[in-house]
Protein backbone atom coordinates (compact mmCIF):
# COMPACT_ATOMS: atom_id res chain seq x y z
CA UNK A 1 0.00 0.00 0.00
CA UNK A 2 1.20 3.97 -0.68
CA UNK A 3 1.67 5.46 2.18
CA UNK A 4 1.89 9.60 2.02
CA UNK A 5 3.61 10.96 4.66
CA UNK A 6 3.11 15.15 4.97
CA UNK A 7 5.30 17.62 6.54
CA UNK A 8 5.82 17.11 9.88
CA UNK A 9 5.08 13.35 10.06
CA UNK A 10 6.49 10.12 9.94
CA UNK A 11 5.15 6.15 9.44
CA UNK A 12 6.40 3.25 9.52
CA UNK A 13 5.90 0.07 7.31
CA UNK A 14 5.70 -3.65 8.34
CA UNK A 15 4.20 -5.24 4.80
CA UNK A 16 6.22 -5.95 2.01
CA UNK A 17 3.83 -4.21 -0.59
CA UNK A 18 4.27 -0.55 1.62
CA UNK A 19 5.47 1.79 -0.63
CA UNK A 20 6.47 5.01 1.96
CA UNK A 21 6.80 8.51 0.06
CA UNK A 22 7.43 12.01 1.16
CA UNK A 23 6.91 14.60 -1.95
CA UNK A 24 8.56 18.08 -2.19
CA UNK A 25 11.21 18.39 0.20
CA UNK A 26 12.19 21.84 0.12
CA UNK A 27 14.57 22.96 3.32
CA UNK A 28 12.84 20.21 5.34
CA UNK A 29 14.24 16.92 5.43
CA UNK A 30 13.67 13.25 4.87
CA UNK A 31 14.98 10.51 7.35
CA UNK A 32 14.25 7.08 5.61
CA UNK A 33 15.08 3.54 7.98
CA UNK A 34 15.34 0.16 6.86
CA UNK A 35 16.13 -3.23 8.23
CA UNK A 36 16.59 -5.84 5.53
CA UNK A 37 16.27 -8.64 8.66
CA UNK A 38 12.96 -7.27 10.28
CA UNK A 39 11.89 -6.15 6.94
CA UNK A 40 10.69 -2.71 8.45
CA UNK A 41 11.08 0.64 7.40
CA UNK A 42 10.32 4.21 8.20
CA UNK A 43 10.43 7.82 6.79
CA UNK A 44 10.29 10.99 8.78
CA UNK A 45 9.60 14.18 6.84
CA UNK A 46 10.45 17.44 9.58
CA UNK A 47 10.13 20.60 9.09
CA UNK A 48 12.59 22.40 11.45
CA UNK A 49 15.87 21.43 13.87
CA UNK A 50 14.46 22.22 17.94
CA UNK A 51 11.63 22.09 19.42
CA UNK A 52 12.97 25.24 21.18
CA UNK A 53 11.40 28.00 19.56
CA UNK A 54 7.79 25.95 20.37
CA UNK A 55 7.16 23.71 22.86
CA UNK A 56 3.12 23.03 22.58
CA UNK A 57 3.44 22.85 19.15
CA UNK A 58 6.46 20.18 19.83
CA UNK A 59 4.02 18.27 21.97
CA UNK A 60 1.62 18.10 19.43
CA UNK A 61 3.69 17.47 16.38
CA UNK A 62 6.97 15.66 17.80
CA UNK A 63 7.58 15.07 14.08
CA UNK A 64 7.83 18.57 13.24
CA UNK A 65 11.24 19.13 14.80
CA UNK A 66 13.99 16.81 14.72
CA UNK A 67 15.28 17.01 17.85
CA UNK A 68 11.82 15.23 18.93
CA UNK A 69 11.03 13.58 16.17
CA UNK A 70 14.22 11.49 14.99
CA UNK A 71 14.72 9.93 18.72
CA UNK A 72 10.58 9.08 18.90
CA UNK A 73 11.44 7.97 14.68
CA UNK A 74 14.10 5.19 15.84
CA UNK A 75 12.30 3.77 19.07
CA UNK A 76 9.14 3.50 17.29
CA UNK A 77 10.86 1.25 14.47
CA UNK A 78 12.68 -0.47 17.24
CA UNK A 79 9.24 -1.48 18.75
CA UNK A 80 8.35 -3.44 15.49
CA UNK A 81 11.88 -5.65 16.04
CA UNK A 82 14.34 -2.94 13.91
CA UNK A 83 18.33 -3.14 15.59
CA UNK A 84 20.45 -0.05 14.88
CA UNK A 85 23.82 -1.84 13.61
CA UNK A 86 21.51 -3.59 11.00
CA UNK A 87 19.76 -0.67 9.33
CA UNK A 88 20.29 1.44 6.45
CA UNK A 89 19.81 5.01 6.85
CA UNK A 90 19.46 7.89 4.19
CA UNK A 91 19.20 11.34 4.64
CA UNK A 92 17.60 13.85 1.98
CA UNK A 93 16.78 17.31 1.42
CA UNK A 94 17.59 20.34 3.53
CA UNK A 95 17.76 22.88 0.31
CA UNK A 96 17.65 26.62 0.25
CA UNK A 97 17.15 29.37 -1.69
CA UNK A 98 20.35 31.52 -3.04
CA UNK A 99 20.62 34.29 0.16
CA UNK A 100 24.17 35.53 1.15
CA UNK A 101 22.92 36.61 4.40
CA UNK A 102 22.18 33.52 5.68
CA UNK A 103 18.71 34.41 7.21
CA UNK A 104 16.83 31.47 4.78
CA UNK A 105 19.04 28.82 5.63
CA UNK A 106 16.67 26.86 7.68
CA UNK A 107 17.99 23.92 5.35
CA UNK A 108 21.56 24.06 6.45
CA UNK A 109 20.41 24.10 10.06
CA UNK A 110 18.01 21.35 9.70
CA UNK A 111 21.61 19.50 8.36
CA UNK A 112 23.64 20.10 11.06
CA UNK A 113 21.70 18.64 13.87
CA UNK A 114 20.59 15.64 12.18
CA UNK A 115 24.56 14.90 11.75
CA UNK A 116 24.99 16.15 15.14
CA UNK A 117 22.18 13.86 16.66
CA UNK A 118 23.68 10.76 14.37
CA UNK A 119 27.35 11.12 15.15
CA UNK A 120 26.28 11.36 19.19
CA UNK A 121 24.50 8.32 18.83
CA UNK A 122 26.77 5.86 16.72
CA UNK A 123 24.28 6.02 13.63
CA UNK A 124 26.20 5.69 10.34
CA UNK A 125 24.49 7.04 7.49
CA UNK A 126 23.96 4.42 4.22
CA UNK A 127 23.91 7.41 1.81
CA UNK A 128 22.59 11.04 1.39
CA UNK A 129 21.43 13.50 -1.07
CA UNK A 130 21.53 17.09 1.07
CA UNK A 131 21.80 20.53 0.05
CA UNK A 132 21.77 22.79 -3.18
CA UNK A 133 18.77 24.65 -4.34
CA UNK A 134 16.66 21.56 -5.50
CA UNK A 135 13.27 19.85 -4.58
CA UNK A 136 13.33 16.35 -3.48
CA UNK A 137 11.11 13.49 -3.43
CA UNK A 138 11.60 10.45 -1.82
CA UNK A 139 10.30 6.86 -1.49
CA UNK A 140 11.17 3.25 -0.06
CA UNK A 141 9.55 0.07 -0.92
CA UNK A 142 9.88 -2.02 2.64
CA UNK A 143 9.69 -5.32 1.00
CA UNK A 144 12.68 -4.76 -0.92
CA UNK A 145 14.50 -1.57 0.56
CA UNK A 146 14.73 0.32 -2.49
CA UNK A 147 15.54 3.71 -2.25
CA UNK A 148 14.36 6.31 -4.76
CA UNK A 149 14.66 9.72 -4.99
CA UNK A 150 13.13 12.27 -7.33
CA UNK A 151 14.91 15.57 -8.04
CA UNK A 152 13.21 18.57 -9.30
CA UNK A 153 14.49 19.22 -13.32
CA UNK A 154 16.71 16.46 -12.98
CA UNK A 155 14.55 13.45 -12.67
CA UNK A 156 14.45 9.86 -10.99
CA UNK A 157 17.53 7.72 -9.02
CA UNK A 158 17.99 4.89 -7.04
CA UNK A 159 19.55 5.36 -3.89
CA UNK B 1 5.09 36.06 -34.67
CA UNK B 2 8.29 36.19 -31.96
CA UNK B 3 8.21 34.23 -28.75
CA UNK B 4 7.78 37.23 -26.90
CA UNK B 5 4.89 38.79 -28.78
CA UNK B 6 3.30 35.45 -28.60
CA UNK B 7 3.55 35.86 -24.49
CA UNK B 8 2.69 39.62 -24.85
CA UNK B 9 -0.74 38.41 -27.16
CA UNK B 10 -1.79 35.98 -24.16
CA UNK B 11 -1.79 39.59 -21.84
CA UNK B 12 -3.59 40.98 -24.64
CA UNK B 13 -6.42 38.24 -24.69
CA UNK B 14 -6.56 37.45 -21.40
CA UNK B 15 -9.88 36.18 -19.77
CA UNK B 16 -11.64 39.32 -17.59
CA UNK B 17 -11.08 38.89 -13.71
CA UNK B 18 -14.65 38.22 -12.22
CA UNK B 19 -16.24 41.66 -12.52
CA UNK B 20 -18.53 41.36 -9.34
CA UNK B 21 -15.09 40.80 -7.45
CA UNK B 22 -13.64 43.97 -8.30
CA UNK B 23 -16.89 45.87 -7.67
CA UNK B 24 -17.64 44.08 -4.20
CA UNK B 25 -14.08 45.07 -3.36
CA UNK B 26 -14.62 48.50 -3.94
CA UNK B 27 -17.87 48.45 -2.12
CA UNK B 28 -16.20 46.56 0.96
CA UNK B 29 -13.69 49.67 1.40
CA UNK B 30 -16.52 51.76 2.18
CA UNK B 31 -17.66 50.97 5.92
CA UNK B 32 -21.27 52.19 5.39
CA UNK B 33 -22.02 49.73 2.57
CA UNK B 34 -24.66 47.61 3.74
CA UNK B 35 -24.87 43.53 3.45
CA UNK B 36 -27.82 43.43 1.02
CA UNK B 37 -26.26 45.67 -1.39
CA UNK B 38 -23.50 43.31 -1.21
CA UNK B 39 -25.37 40.33 -1.68
CA UNK B 40 -27.35 41.81 -5.09
CA UNK B 41 -23.98 42.57 -6.56
CA UNK B 42 -22.15 39.06 -5.49
CA UNK B 43 -25.29 36.82 -6.51
CA UNK B 44 -24.53 38.06 -10.33
CA UNK B 45 -21.47 35.49 -10.21
CA UNK B 46 -22.97 32.30 -9.25
CA UNK B 47 -19.10 31.10 -9.16
CA UNK B 48 -18.21 32.91 -6.34
CA UNK B 49 -21.42 32.30 -4.85
CA UNK B 50 -20.95 29.33 -4.62
CA UNK B 51 -17.29 29.13 -3.35
CA UNK B 52 -18.14 31.61 -1.13
CA UNK B 53 -20.56 29.37 0.80
CA UNK B 54 -18.09 26.54 0.17
CA UNK B 55 -14.85 28.16 2.00
CA UNK B 56 -16.31 30.56 4.47
CA UNK B 57 -16.76 27.62 7.07
CA UNK B 58 -13.56 27.04 6.98
CA UNK B 59 -12.30 26.79 10.21
CA UNK B 60 -9.19 29.07 8.83
CA UNK B 61 -11.22 31.90 9.18
CA UNK B 62 -12.46 30.76 12.45
CA UNK B 63 -16.64 32.26 12.59
CA UNK B 64 -18.55 31.39 15.70
CA UNK B 65 -21.42 29.47 13.85
CA UNK B 66 -22.11 27.74 11.02
CA UNK B 67 -23.04 29.69 7.46
CA UNK B 68 -25.41 28.41 4.80
CA UNK B 69 -26.75 31.00 2.94
CA UNK B 70 -25.46 33.78 1.30
CA UNK B 71 -27.53 36.29 3.18
CA UNK B 72 -26.02 34.43 6.03
CA UNK B 73 -22.59 34.65 5.48
CA UNK B 74 -22.91 38.89 4.47
CA UNK B 75 -24.31 39.19 8.61
CA UNK B 76 -22.00 36.47 10.37
CA UNK B 77 -18.69 36.92 8.20
CA UNK B 78 -16.52 39.97 9.15
CA UNK B 79 -15.65 42.80 6.09
CA UNK B 80 -11.85 41.70 6.03
CA UNK B 81 -12.98 38.34 6.35
CA UNK B 82 -14.98 38.78 3.55
CA UNK B 83 -12.40 40.22 1.06
CA UNK B 84 -9.98 37.15 1.56
CA UNK B 85 -13.20 35.11 0.91
CA UNK B 86 -14.30 36.98 -1.73
CA UNK B 87 -10.60 37.08 -3.67
CA UNK B 88 -10.39 33.70 -3.20
CA UNK B 89 -13.53 32.46 -4.99
CA UNK B 90 -13.12 34.57 -7.80
CA UNK B 91 -9.13 33.85 -8.29
CA UNK B 92 -9.37 30.42 -7.95
CA UNK B 93 -11.02 29.52 -11.57
CA UNK B 94 -7.76 30.46 -12.66
CA UNK B 95 -5.98 27.77 -11.39
CA UNK B 96 -7.66 24.38 -11.69
CA UNK B 97 -6.63 22.07 -14.50
CA UNK B 98 -2.85 21.87 -15.13
CA UNK B 99 -2.28 25.31 -14.65
CA UNK B 100 1.78 25.41 -13.98
CA UNK B 101 1.98 22.22 -15.76
CA UNK B 102 4.92 23.38 -17.48
CA UNK B 103 6.28 23.81 -13.97
CA UNK B 104 6.19 20.20 -13.51
CA UNK B 105 3.68 21.27 -11.00
CA UNK B 106 1.00 18.58 -10.37
CA UNK B 107 -3.11 19.30 -10.46
CA UNK B 108 -3.92 22.02 -7.76
CA UNK B 109 -0.70 22.65 -6.88
CA UNK B 110 0.18 26.08 -8.38
CA UNK B 111 -3.36 26.78 -6.49
CA UNK B 112 -1.95 25.23 -3.13
CA UNK B 113 1.45 27.26 -2.88
CA UNK B 114 -0.74 30.33 -3.65
CA UNK B 115 -3.19 29.75 -1.28
CA UNK B 116 0.10 28.88 1.16
CA UNK B 117 1.31 32.39 0.19
CA UNK B 118 -1.35 34.30 1.11
CA UNK B 119 -1.68 32.41 4.33
CA UNK B 120 1.73 33.31 5.07
CA UNK B 121 1.65 37.09 3.80
CA UNK B 122 -1.40 37.46 5.93
CA UNK B 123 0.94 36.37 9.29
CA UNK B 124 3.86 38.26 8.37
CA UNK B 125 1.66 41.64 7.65
CA UNK B 126 1.91 42.59 11.23
CA UNK B 127 6.05 43.82 10.36
CA UNK B 128 4.82 45.82 7.55
CA UNK B 129 2.75 48.86 8.82
CA UNK B 130 1.81 50.25 5.19
CA UNK B 131 0.69 46.97 4.18
CA UNK B 132 -3.01 46.16 5.16
CA UNK B 133 -3.99 42.16 5.98
CA UNK B 134 -6.30 41.56 3.06
CA UNK B 135 -3.94 43.43 0.43
CA UNK B 136 -1.04 40.93 1.52
CA UNK B 137 -3.60 38.01 1.28
CA UNK B 138 -4.57 39.31 -2.71
CA UNK B 139 -0.53 39.74 -3.62
CA UNK B 140 -0.24 35.73 -2.02
CA UNK B 141 -3.04 34.42 -4.13
CA UNK B 142 -2.48 36.14 -7.03
CA UNK B 143 1.73 36.35 -7.44
CA UNK B 144 2.43 33.63 -9.57
CA UNK B 145 -0.72 34.38 -11.91
CA UNK B 146 2.24 34.90 -14.58
CA UNK B 147 2.90 31.15 -14.12
CA UNK B 148 -0.49 30.07 -14.85
CA UNK B 149 -0.21 31.86 -18.48
CA UNK B 150 3.64 31.18 -19.09
CA UNK B 151 3.31 27.66 -18.32
CA UNK B 152 2.78 25.99 -21.97
CA UNK B 153 6.14 28.10 -23.27
CA UNK B 154 8.50 26.51 -20.10
CA UNK B 155 7.12 23.10 -21.52
CA UNK B 156 8.15 23.60 -25.15
CA UNK B 157 11.57 25.43 -23.67
CA UNK B 158 12.14 23.06 -20.72
CA UNK B 159 15.15 21.00 -21.10
CA UNK B 160 17.06 24.87 -22.29
CA UNK B 161 15.25 26.64 -19.23
CA UNK B 162 15.74 23.58 -16.30
CA UNK B 163 19.97 23.41 -18.13
CA UNK B 164 20.38 27.03 -17.23
CA UNK B 165 19.02 27.04 -13.51
CA UNK B 166 20.43 24.32 -12.41
CA UNK B 167 23.55 25.20 -14.19
CA UNK B 168 25.29 27.31 -11.12
CA UNK B 169 24.52 30.71 -11.35
CA UNK B 170 20.85 31.62 -12.70
CA UNK B 171 17.96 31.49 -10.86
CA UNK B 172 15.07 29.69 -12.74
CA UNK B 173 13.13 32.94 -13.40
CA UNK B 174 16.19 34.61 -14.99
CA UNK B 175 16.60 31.22 -17.23
CA UNK B 176 12.79 32.24 -17.94
CA UNK B 177 14.04 35.67 -19.13
CA UNK B 178 17.03 34.19 -20.92
CA UNK B 179 15.58 31.42 -22.46
CA UNK B 180 11.68 33.07 -23.25
CA UNK B 181 12.37 36.95 -22.98
CA UNK B 182 10.34 37.52 -20.24
CA UNK B 183 9.99 35.92 -16.37
CA UNK B 184 6.72 34.77 -15.07
CA UNK B 185 6.80 37.78 -12.63
CA UNK B 186 7.07 40.41 -15.61
CA UNK B 187 3.76 39.05 -17.19
CA UNK B 188 2.15 38.37 -13.79
CA UNK B 189 2.69 42.14 -13.35
CA UNK B 190 1.13 42.59 -16.30
CA UNK B 191 -1.82 40.65 -15.98
CA UNK B 192 -2.44 42.35 -12.33
CA UNK B 193 -2.54 45.82 -14.78
CA UNK B 194 -5.02 44.30 -17.65
CA UNK B 195 -7.43 42.80 -14.53
CA UNK B 196 -7.18 46.64 -13.13
CA UNK B 197 -5.42 45.85 -9.48
CA UNK B 198 -4.21 48.64 -8.32
CA UNK B 199 -0.30 49.80 -9.00
CA UNK B 200 0.70 48.40 -5.67
CA UNK B 201 -0.26 45.07 -5.80
CA UNK B 202 1.00 45.03 -9.60
CA UNK B 203 4.21 45.87 -8.38
CA UNK B 204 4.41 43.35 -5.96
CA UNK B 205 4.04 40.59 -8.30
CA UNK B 206 6.08 42.11 -11.33
CA UNK B 207 8.96 42.30 -8.39
CA UNK B 208 8.51 39.23 -5.88
CA UNK B 209 11.52 37.84 -7.80
CA UNK B 210 14.10 40.72 -7.66
CA UNK B 211 16.94 39.66 -5.59
CA UNK B 212 16.79 43.07 -3.46
CA UNK B 213 12.92 42.56 -3.04
CA UNK B 214 13.39 43.64 0.59
CA UNK B 215 15.04 46.94 -0.08
CA UNK B 216 12.02 47.85 -2.98
CA UNK B 217 7.83 48.79 -1.31
CA UNK B 218 6.35 46.96 1.58
CA UNK B 219 4.77 44.80 -0.18
CA UNK B 220 7.22 43.49 -2.80
CA UNK B 221 9.29 42.99 0.21
CA UNK B 222 6.35 41.01 2.28
CA UNK B 223 5.50 39.05 -0.93
CA UNK B 224 8.80 37.98 -1.52
CA UNK B 225 9.48 36.94 1.60
CA UNK B 226 6.19 34.72 1.80
CA UNK B 227 7.05 33.22 -1.12
CA UNK B 228 10.54 32.46 -0.17
CA UNK B 229 9.29 30.81 2.79
CA UNK B 230 6.66 28.48 1.70
CA UNK B 231 9.09 27.44 -1.79
CA UNK B 232 11.34 26.92 1.54
CA UNK B 233 8.71 24.31 2.51
CA UNK B 234 8.29 23.06 -0.51
CA UNK B 235 4.49 24.04 -1.32
CA UNK B 236 4.41 23.87 -4.87
CA UNK B 237 7.99 23.96 -5.82
CA UNK B 238 7.88 22.80 -8.66
CA UNK B 239 10.94 22.46 -11.50
CA UNK B 240 12.32 25.32 -10.20
CA UNK B 241 12.39 24.25 -7.08
CA UNK B 242 15.04 26.53 -4.59
CA UNK B 243 16.44 28.45 -7.49
CA UNK B 244 15.57 31.55 -6.08
CA UNK B 245 17.67 34.57 -4.99
CA UNK B 246 17.07 36.91 -2.14
CA UNK B 247 18.79 38.77 -0.24
CA UNK B 248 17.91 38.25 3.27
CA UNK B 249 19.91 41.64 4.89
CA UNK B 250 16.66 43.30 4.61
CA UNK B 251 14.48 41.15 7.00
CA UNK B 252 16.40 43.04 9.87
CA UNK B 253 14.76 46.40 9.50
CA UNK B 254 11.10 44.38 9.36
CA UNK B 255 12.32 43.24 12.91
CA UNK B 256 12.23 39.45 11.55
CA UNK B 257 15.27 37.07 12.92
CA UNK B 258 15.55 33.88 11.01
CA UNK B 259 13.57 32.46 14.14
CA UNK B 260 10.88 34.18 13.67
CA UNK B 261 11.23 32.65 10.04
CA UNK B 262 11.18 29.06 11.81
CA UNK B 263 8.44 30.27 14.28
CA UNK B 264 5.82 31.67 11.11
CA UNK B 265 6.90 28.30 9.04
CA UNK B 266 5.10 26.64 12.20
CA UNK B 267 2.70 28.43 12.04
CA UNK B 268 1.65 28.23 8.33
CA UNK B 269 1.43 24.10 8.90
CA UNK B 270 -1.21 24.79 10.92
CA UNK B 271 -2.91 27.20 9.56
CA UNK B 272 -2.59 25.02 6.38
CA UNK B 273 -4.91 21.90 8.35
CA UNK B 274 -7.40 24.55 9.18
CA UNK B 275 -7.90 25.85 5.37
CA UNK B 276 -8.42 22.60 2.98
CA UNK B 277 -12.12 24.50 2.26
CA UNK B 278 -9.80 26.78 0.25
CA UNK B 279 -7.48 24.54 -1.38
CA UNK B 280 -10.09 22.25 -2.85
CA UNK B 281 -11.12 25.55 -4.60
CA UNK B 282 -9.77 24.67 -7.54
CA UNK B 283 -10.33 21.00 -8.19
Amino acid sequence: MKVIIGISDMRIGTKADDVLITYSLGSCIGVVLWDPDAKVGALLHYMLPDSGIDASRAATKPFMFADKGVPRMFKEIYKHGAKKSRMKVYVVGGSQVMDEAGMFNIGKRNQMIIRKMFMKNNVMITREDVGGNVNRTISLEVGTGLVRMKVSGKGEVIL
Amino acid sequence: MSRIDEILNIANHLPPFPKVALQVMKMLNDPKVKAKDLAKVIKYDSAITANLLKTCNAAYFGLSRKVSSLDDALVIVGQDILKDIIIASSSSRFYKGGAGEGYELEQGELWRHSVATAIMAKLLAKHFPKVSPDTAFTAGLLHDIGKRFLSSFVASDFAKIVKLAYGGKMSFVEAEKEVLGMTHAELGGMIMERWEFDEELRRAVRQHHDPDALEKGELTALLAIANTQVITLGVGAGADGLTGKLHGEGLKKYGISSLDLECYLAELLTEMDKAEEMFALAE
